[in-house]
């Protein structure tokens, strides 16, 4: 019994008593080997998946085929597992930022089915954000089960997400960027390791279970100046593109919810939708990694109009599929609009300055899918490194960075948060380590109140008032009703100024006519944020806190500062 | 002069008669240790509570949602009627847009014996998995109440000598101390003597309190535990310790706590292994 005791508690094992990061690098490689694995059950799913549905493309009825998909991911994820529809990405991001990576158990499975049952009949999504979502559930409940703490648990997720996101690219740096620029926020040696473990652990099973291939083929380009600043002009079209992807998604998910029907007939209806428009276009279809690998190797073959259009119908398609309540990701659809939209942009040079070197149309598909990818995530470094490793294609690093970093400038203008963060921001719940929000979220009222007050009456005269302050070290009195107890205001030192050089008010004032009845009260469960804002705002040192219209103690800047900094050097001690 | 900070009380309000039964345990409870009950109105059928190291989904049935507009003015009658001003919980934080967090800095929460099933199932010898999960994460106690309003005018503690009892046995002498009614403590000797027993009290240095809050010390000798659990009175508030070992333990040996739920009706204050000594 004891032997299965200690199991349960690695931490208390010798060996990594002497050094926590040996623990987490051994639990970084269990969970990066989880998570790789989910990738691949995900992977072979919707091989197996297209394989099987291949028979009925050629039927008229098929656009119905992402509909039934969609509706059916739609009723699992809320009728089975009882969670709500998308992608999945902020849900982990919100649990570290506010809860220690603390994650569902059922998350670790329910996006690989709902995301196989809407990509696998054609919905216009990615499996990567469903196995991130995964890997960082598995993550989060091993070291839940090994009872380890919150650091080392948002670790673990990262390590999820990054063994994810290697096995499922066969990228192991890329799912490190990811993890570290997306996921956990914060580059620290004590992050950077085990995660860097999990990715080679994800990326290593990946290779055992499906052989070392890079996704896309390699291929030389012949690079000069001309073209690295012609791809100034795709970071432009790339923004625009990220932009418009970014918001016909938000769009299409608040038109959905006006439409009053059950979530999964609204699913149906996006699916639908997608359905016909793969009639004409079938490149929207999917999570479209042919069509990738169609536009780098320059076999695309379609004029600009189509090109063009094709671009539009897949932003349109992701947004119908997303929005309306199928499951998957963002990260399949930014590539293979970025690829749609770098050869659209190569056939606009062609078309304006026919007689320019240019270089083939599938270096333009690399650079803009670095550029969607950065631009919707708002994360160059994980734009630049993924593409990179997908394509085998180090020569064209440098356009690349140019790239990446100009389309993350230009979104982050327009749009000042990721696709991801968006909501997160707009409801103050993206709290990185270190940050002012995070540290005063940590801290809560009942542990920063001050009880060492003295409580006096409205009946009281100013004569024993003036006694009870020469024994007090406070500048602020709570007055209580003597008969109910209910707190009715407060007395500062200076509004008693004016009568205490005159002892013969000293019997005339009682404190109910000179106390301040309109005080700012703060609540037990207010937020810390909002009372250091209203500290702020209204210029206050101190506030009391009453509940039920009882005084409980007085919170002040001082005790704020106090514990902010204690806190402040916890989350960046190590 | 120091005030103490009030004890609350969480209340997941079910707007039905069996909702009301439930919620009038709550505020005698409340009203007996002095605490503030706070409810929650649910919008939606599932809620997330974030403890230290778990999260735990509870999945509502579709009677917790009956007649929104009617909930909060009949709970605010209930409890006005006993005599306390009511405070709604409403959520600030979301995991996902339907999906909202509760917070878990309470000093009690009530629960009927499940919660996320049928009203149908609920019955003796049965506590949903929800509950479980709650009990075993939170470090508030979990008053557990019987199917019907039931006032309790004694308490009654379970001492089996594990660090789980330990803690129940605090907190039979915090209830004590708040509700001015003193405790019947029950011991079933099994590997143990009584001299063992009261060794152990006296090497957590309780030996002070257990004079002050305890009425009688009763000792079971009979083997069979489900019989002697006749002499609990049965208008008794049952507090005991759970999931303080185990499953494999628990499996082998079965759980104390399992079978005095499956046997008495009482209202019964469940303290799991991360309860901590209430403020």
């Amino acid at each position: 019994m004891r032997i299965l005791t200690s199991w349960r508690y690695p931490g208390n094992w010798p060996i990594f008593r002497f050094d926590d990061r040996l623990l987490l690098i051994l639990m970084a490689a269990i969970v990066g080997n989880f998570s790789g694995l989910a990738s691949v059950a995900l992977n072979r799913s919707l091989v197996m998946m297209s394989e099987w549905l291949h028979h009925f493309r050629h039927y008229w009825w098929v656009f119905v085929l992402p509909a039934v998909g969609a509706a059916l991911s739609s009723l699992f994820l809320e009728k089975v597992v009882n969670e709500g529809a998308g992608h999945g990405v902020p849900e982990v991001i919100y649990s570290v930022s506010r809860y220690g990576g603390l994650l569902r158990f059922r998350s670790s499975f329910s996006r690989l089915i709902s995301s196989c049952l809407t990509i696998g009949t054609g919905g216009s999504a990615g499996p990567e954000a469903p196995v991130v979502i995964s890997g960082a559930a598995i993550g989060s409940n091993i070291a839940k089960y090994f009872s380890l703490n919150d650091r080392q648990r948002v670790t673990l997720v990262g390590c999820g997400a990054a063994g994810a996101i290697s096995s499922i690219f066969n990228a192991p740096i890329a799912g490190m960027v990811f993890a570290i620029e997306v996921i956990v926020g914060e580059w620290k040696s004590v992050n950077i390791v085990p995660i860097a473990i999990a990715s080679v652990a994800g990326t290593e099973i990946s290779r055992l279970l499906q052989g070392n291939q890079i996704p896309f083929s390699h291929h030389l380009f012949n690079i000069d100046l001309l073209n690295i600043f012609a791809c100034l002009g795709l970071a432009v079209l790339s923004a625009a593109a990220s932009i418009l992807l970014t918001r016909m998604l938000r769009s299409m998910h608040t038109v959905s919810h006006k439409v009053s029907a059950p979530v999964w007939i609204r699913a149906a209806m996006g699916g639908c939708a997608v359905g016909v428009i793969g009639l004409f276009l079938p490149v929207v279809l999917g999570e479209g990694y042919h069509t990738v690998k169609i536009l780098i190797e320059g076999e695309y073959g379609q004029v600009l109009a189509v090109l063009a259009l094709a671009s539009f119908a897949k932003i349109a398609a992701t947004a119908l599929t997303l929005g309306w309540g199928g499951s998957g990701g963002i990260f399949a659809p930014c590539l293979v609009i970025g690829s749609l939209v770098g050869v659209t942009y190569h056939h606009l040079l062609a078309l304006f300055w026919p007689s320019a070197s240019w270089v083939n149309e599938g270096y333009y598909a690399l650079l803009g899918m670095a550029g969607l990818i950065s631009g919707m995530l708002q994360a160059p470094l994980t734009g630049i490194f993924l593409i990179i490793e997908i394509t085998g294609g180090w020569e064209v690093i440098l356009p690349l960075i140019i790239v990446s970093a100009v389309t993350t400038t230009l979104c982050h203008y327009f749009e000042p948060a990721s696709y991801y963060l968006k909501d997160l921001v707009e409801h103050g719940h993206l709290l990185r380590p270190g940050t002012d929000a995070r540290v005063l979220s940590d801290l809560n009222v009942p542990e920063l109140i001050e009880k060492d007050c003295i409580i006096v009456n409205q009946n009281m005269l100013l004569r024993d008032f003036i006694a009870i302050i020469k024994k007090s070290h406070r500048n602020f009195f709570p007055v209580e009703d003597d008969k109910t107890g209910h707190f009715l205001g407060i007395i500062h030192l200076d509004d008693i100024r004016p009568y205490l050089f005159d002892p013969v008010m000293y019997d005339a004032v009682i404190l109910g006519q000179i106390m301040n009845t309109q005080v700012e009260v703060v609540h037990p469960d207010d937020d810390l944020l909002d009372v250091a804002r209203k500290m702020d705002m209204k210029g206050l040192f101190s506030m009391p806190v009453v509940v039920n219209n009882r005084f409980l103690g007085l919170i002040s800047k001082a005790t704020i500062l106090d514990q902010y900094r204690k806190e402040l050097m916890v989350q960046t001690s190590h | 002069m120091e005030n103490q900070m009030e004890n609350r009380l969480l209340h997941i309000f079910r707007n039905n008669p069996f909702g009301r039964e439930t919620l009038l345990q709550s505020l005698y409870f409340c009203n007996k240790v002095g605490a503030s009950p706070v409810i929650y109105i649910p919008k939606t059928t599932k809620f997330l509570m974030y403890f230290d190291n778990d999260v735990v989904q509870v999945d509502l049935d579709k009677s917790y949602l009956i007649s929104p507009e009617t909930a909060i003015q009949r709970a605010t009658e209930l409890v006005e009627q006993g005599g306390i001003s009511a405070r709604f919980l409403d959520p600030k934080h979301f995991t996902a847009s339907t999906l909202p967090d509760i917070h878990t800095n309470f000093d009690y929460m009530c629960c009927p014996r499940s919660i996320s099933d049928m009203s149908s199932k609920i019955g003796l010898g049965y506590i949903g998995p929800r509950v479980r999960r709650i009990v075993r994460s939170a470090r508030f106690p979990v008053l557990i109440t019987s199917p019907v309003y039931k006032e309790w005018k004694s308490i009654s503690v379970f001492f089996g000598g594990s660090a789980n009892a330990i803690k129940a046995l605090r907190l039979g002498f915090h209830i004590a101390r708040a509700s001015g009614i003193q405790l019947d403590v029950f011991t079933q000797t099994e590997k143990f003597s009584k001299k063992d027993y009261q060794q152990m009290i006296k090497d957590r240095n309780l030996e002070e309190e257990m004079d002050l809050y305890v009425k009688q010390w009763h000792f079971f000798e009979n083997r069979v535990f489900e019989e002697n659990l006749y002499d609990v009175p049965h208008d008794a508030l049952v507090i005991l310790g759970a999931f303080g070992h185990g499953v494999i333990r628990n499996f082998v040996f079965g759980s104390k706590m399992e079978k005095i739920q499956s046997t008495i009706s009482n209202n019964l204050l469940i303290a799991g292994p991360n309860y901590t000594t209430i403020r």
